[in-house]
């Protein structure tokens, strides 16, 4: 194909221009640096990364509290899609203002929010305080359980809107013919709904286990030490051990792996698997 | 007539419904029920804030000590914060004009058109939203370290305009799509210029996607941590990355303060995203 | 395409296995009716009876309450008054899985998660057979509708014709008391229709089932029905074989719904027996058939329908029941058949006319006599107004 000057000019291929300039410059050039700080003197930063037993541990928490995230984020966004599909139009929109208000709620307000609830003096401990025998405060916060909590909450909007999706695109007239069929209301459900949403349920899974393990802020607020995912230990490379070029390797890493999920999740089908049939 | 009455009058059915329709009602209710515990799960965070920031004490406790306006005051009479949510202003405002540029140009540029490997090139406009943004800081301070461009905020915005562009494409890309790709052919056949065709036919179909684009680009930019925390320096210190080095440090009703001016700006774009016209230019 | 839809031959065995043929109940539909909104009423007091082994149509424009008529008989609406009897048992508050008719929907509502044997075993499923039976009987229907090889087959995999008979055989796998069709050629070209109609048809007359059909074509319903209840505002216009309600409408609703008719006002009626005396606006005597007995209505005004193609051109000395003058103002040619515009009596009249000689000499402007006999013109029993 000729690329002449002319050419370009009178398509609007010139209008690409600009993203080519911010992404050539600001997306590119850091991601080659990054690259290339990792490759500082070969393999090395590579295999101090991996053989660290630092990356072994966080790696592990991180998969676990993403795994554990992903789970209740589905089963509590597979409810709330159901009940944005089952209510009334006017019901729909209060209950999506409901969903979609968290959503647009910074991530930084809503977990201090979270720390302010869970605190020794928050409003759970307190109310704890009252029917406890033992006046002692449960220890909430700066644990693994506030971190799932406060991670849920982010993502939940997430699974909603996926599995919302795949739940408007099933045929109404497939329950009917269920019932006409001489199914009840537990079969359809169990027989033709579930089944008829389960691409919807993988790919707001994958999806929210891709949100999930790059987490930084909220293990900072509401875990304690133990509590580090793998994007604080970059950050703790950079900043705590001043060694660019473990971060970069780690960084490089991260890529990979968020790369090989996120190509997984185009490849899911997200709606109409079946067709229409 | 006398029918219809009859009917009218008579409309208890012969054997009643009511225990069928009853048993119909309740699966709904059933379910809607079961989402309570999550809706108030979902909605606690928010709600609490408010009521947090309007205590008389000097720390964050329940109940709170009501009623005082000093947190707020204590943030609006503080230098520091008051610098910060500056720069925040200043950093937002630059990456959403950049990202409004080039993602809006870059969908204008793709619609309608069928080439090999547009995919491929819709795939690396959206990547800085799968980018894990602790990897997209790393790449930026090290960027910089080479670029220098002598103001940090500047930096972070330009770090930011990238990370905001995919939304605005995405928004755009959504308002183009009621757009026959034919019009701009037609206007071009017709004899308009490139500029002209810009202006008339796709300007007044984007528009709604620039600004709903740039409401969630701008909600984005005001919430970042991850990468300012790289970038920052002690004269350009953006606002989340104050709050998060606070809260840290101590929960003081100064921040619940803070949360609740983020919280009524994100209820304001919520707002306009919901309530901004959608109009469709083109004939269906 | 026509290959496909070819229906398998059944060798003897099948046929003495159909032997056992199903027959389905007498299903009774008596004074129901439905409103959607207070007053709003979309069935009026529908009654009509589907007898074991018929095939009933309700016909009838979008709107008129054949549909929601449907539904209630499959449960999926509640009447607000009335009865739906199935063996003199009435069924109108049970919910769609307690009872025992197979739906067919319009775009068939197959399950499109599960092959074609477990769509067919569904209903076996839930009336809890063991799977042994359940795969036996299911592969029984797919074998009598000529689907075996396709078992495992998704239905998005599946063409138009074979998907509609595995929902046909879904329905019908679990013996119901009648099927119930709901438009499921709708949304089909016309060839593929028409194909269809008739394999409904033949799988009718081979399974025995009564069936219960809607639909607002009306060529489809003449085809398929042994009776069609004509439906219009939530009523049923007219209830009776194809060729009554065709040949003898009561209303001019029903006369122009089955086909193109012409309505003739007449100024005077007598009945006297099955026929009737009537006197055209412009004096001319005619006869017609009289509305049944307990339809008749005494009236000053009467309206006659005469089909277009039971008029025909008389030459000067033939003679008939109802003769008249008048004058060609339009013609066209449609290939088998040619539609003439006639003015006379006062308004024009459209005449369709399979002579070929004819149409190769009537033009513009011609005058011609036009008859009819008595059997092709009815007078209606009501007009609408």
């Amino acid at each position: 194909m000729q690329w002449s000057a002319k050419r370009i000019a009178r398509s609007p291929l010139w209008l690409l221009f600009p993203i080519g300039v911010i992404y050539g410059t600001l997306a590119v050039m850091p991601l080659a640096l990054i690259v290339r700080f990792s490759f500082a003197g070969g393999l090395k930063q590579y295999r101090a990364v991996l053989a660290s037993p630092l990356l072994a541990r966080i790696a592990e928490n991180t998969v676990v509290v993403s795994i554990i995230t992903t789970v209740v984020a589905v089963l509590l966004g597979y409810l709330l899609a159901a009940a944005l599909w089952r209510s009334g139009p006017r019901l729909r929109v209060l209950l999506f203002m409901l969903v979609l208000l968290p959503f647009w709620t910074g991530v930084l307000v809503k977990n201090f929010a979270w720390a302010a609830l869970l605190q020794d003096n928050g409003v759970f401990n307190e109310l704890w305080l009252v029917i406890s025998p033992t006046h002692k405060a449960l220890p909430l916060l700066h644990n693994r359980l506030a971190v799932i909590i406060g991670m849920v909450h982010y993502v939940l909007p997430y699974a909603v809107f996926p599995i919302y999706t795949v739940m408007l695109s099933i045929d109404q007239r497939l329950e009917r013919a269920a019932k006409s069929l001489g199914a009840s209301d537990f079969s359809v459900v169990s027989r033709v709904i579930v089944p008829l949403t389960l691409p919807g349920v993988y790919a707001a899974g994958l999806l929210v286990f891709i949100i999930s393990t790059g987490f930084f802020i909220t293990p900072v607020i509401l875990g304690g030490p133990a509590d580090m995912m793998i994007a604080n230990l970059v950050d703790f490379y950079a900043h705590q051990l001043v060694d660019f070029n473990r971060a970069a390797a780690l960084a490089v890493l991260i890529v990979v792996v968020v790369s090989v999920l996120v190509f997984i999740y185009q490849w899911c089908p997200k709606e109409g698997q079946y067709g229409k049939a | 007539m006398a029918r219809r009455e009859a009917c009218e009058s008579g409309r208890t059915p012969l054997s009643s419904p009511a225990s069928y329709r009853g048993l119909r009602v309740s699966g709904r209710c059933l379910l809607l029920l079961a989402c309570i515990p999550v809706f108030i799960y979902l909605m606690l965070p928010t709600l609490i804030i408010v009521p947090m920031a309007l205590t008389k004490g000097q720390i964050i406790q329940f109940p709170p000590i009501w009623i005082s306006v000093h947190a707020f005051a204590d943030y609006f009479k503080d230098s520091q914060w008051i610098d910060s949510t500056i720069i925040s202003f200043k950093v937002s405002i630059l990456a959403v004009c950049i990202a409004c540029v080039a993602g809006s140009s870059a969908a204008i540029a793709l619609h309608g058109k069928t080439f090999f490997g547009k995919g491929a090139v819709v795939g690396i406009i959206l990547t800085p939203m799968v980018i894990p943004l602790v990897v997209l800081g790393l790449g930026d301070y090290l960027f910089f370290t080479y670029v220098q461009l002598g103001e940090r905020w500047l930096e972070i915005g330009l770090a930011y305009s990238v990370l905001v562009t995919p939304y605005v494409f995405i928004t755009v890309q959504a308002a183009l799509a009621g757009l026959n790709p034919l019009l701009a052919r037609s206007a071009r056949s017709l004899g308009a210029g490139s500029a002209s065709v810009l202006y008339h036919v796709h300007w007044p179909t984007i528009r709604p996607g620039i600004a709903a684009g740039a409401i969630f680009a701008f909600a984005v930019c005001f919430d970042e941590v991850v990468i300012a925390l790289f970038l920052q320096s002690p004269d350009a210190t953006t606002l989340p990355v104050r709050m998060f080095t606070s809260i840290q440090y101590e929960l003081t009703p100064k921040i619940a303060a803070v949360a609740s001016l983020l919280l009524s700006l994100a209820s304001l774009a919520l707002l306009a995203q919901a309530f901004l016209p959608r109009q469709r230019l083109s004939p269906r | 395409m026509v290959m496909d839809i070819v229906i398998p031959g059944l060798d003897d065995s099948a046929n003495r296995e159909a032997g056992k043929r199903l027959a389905g109940r007498h299903l009774d539909v008596r004074g129901v009716w439905k409103a959607y909104s207070a007053n709003q009423y979309v069935v009026r007091d529908v009654t009509f009876t589907l007898k074991p082994g018929e095939l009933l149509t309700l016909l009838g424009p979008s709107g008129s309450g054949k549909t929601t008529s449907l539904m209630m008989v499959a449960g999926f609406e509640l009447p607000d008054r009335g009865e739906i009897r199935v063996d003199g048992k009435n069924v109108a508050w049970q919910p769609p899985q307690r009872r025992n008719f197979g739906v067919v929907f319009q775009g068939y509502a197959l399950f499109p998660h599960m092959s074609v044997l477990e769509n067919v075993a569904f209903p076996l499923r839930m009336r809890r057979f063991s799977s042994s039976e359940r795969r036996r009987k299911s592969l029984d229907m797919l074998e009598k509708v000529g689907l075996a090889e396709f078992r495992d087959r998704r239905p998005a995999d599946l063409s138009g014709g074979q998907q509609q008979r595995v929902a046909l055989a879904r329905a019908l796998v679990f013996e119901p008391d009648a099927l119930l069709l709901d438009e499921p050629l709708g949304a089909l070209d016309r060839n593929l229709r028409e194909a269809l109609q008739l394999e409904i048809k033949e799988l009718q007359r081979r399974i025995g089932i009564s069936i219960l059909f809607v639909t607002h074509d009306q060529d489809e319903a003449m085809m398929m029905s042994d009776s069609i209840a004509v439906m219009n505002e939530g009523r049923i216009a007219q209830i009776g074989s194809p060729r009554d309600v065709y040949l003898h409408p009561r209303s001019p609703f029903v006369a122009g719904f089955l086909g193109e008719t012409n309505l003739l006002r007449c100024t005077d009626c007598e009945f006297d027996g099955s026929s009737a005396r009537l006197r055209f606006h412009n004096g001319t005597v005619g006869h017609a058939q009289a509305p049944q007995e307990g339809y008749r209505r005494q009236s000053p005004h009467a309206l006659v329908s005469v089909r277009p193609e039971r008029i025909r051109f008389l030459t000067t000395e033939e003679t008939i029941e109802n003769v008249i003058d008048g004058i060609i103002v339009d013609c066209t040619f449609l290939g088998n058949r040619s539609r003439y515009v006639v003015h006379a009596l006062g308004q024009k009249l459209i005449v369709s006319s399979t002579d070929p000689t004819l149409s190769q000499h009537a033009c513009t402007g011609d005058s011609v006599r036009l008859g009819w006999a008595r059997d092709d013109a009815q007078v209606l029993s009501e007009t609408d107004n």
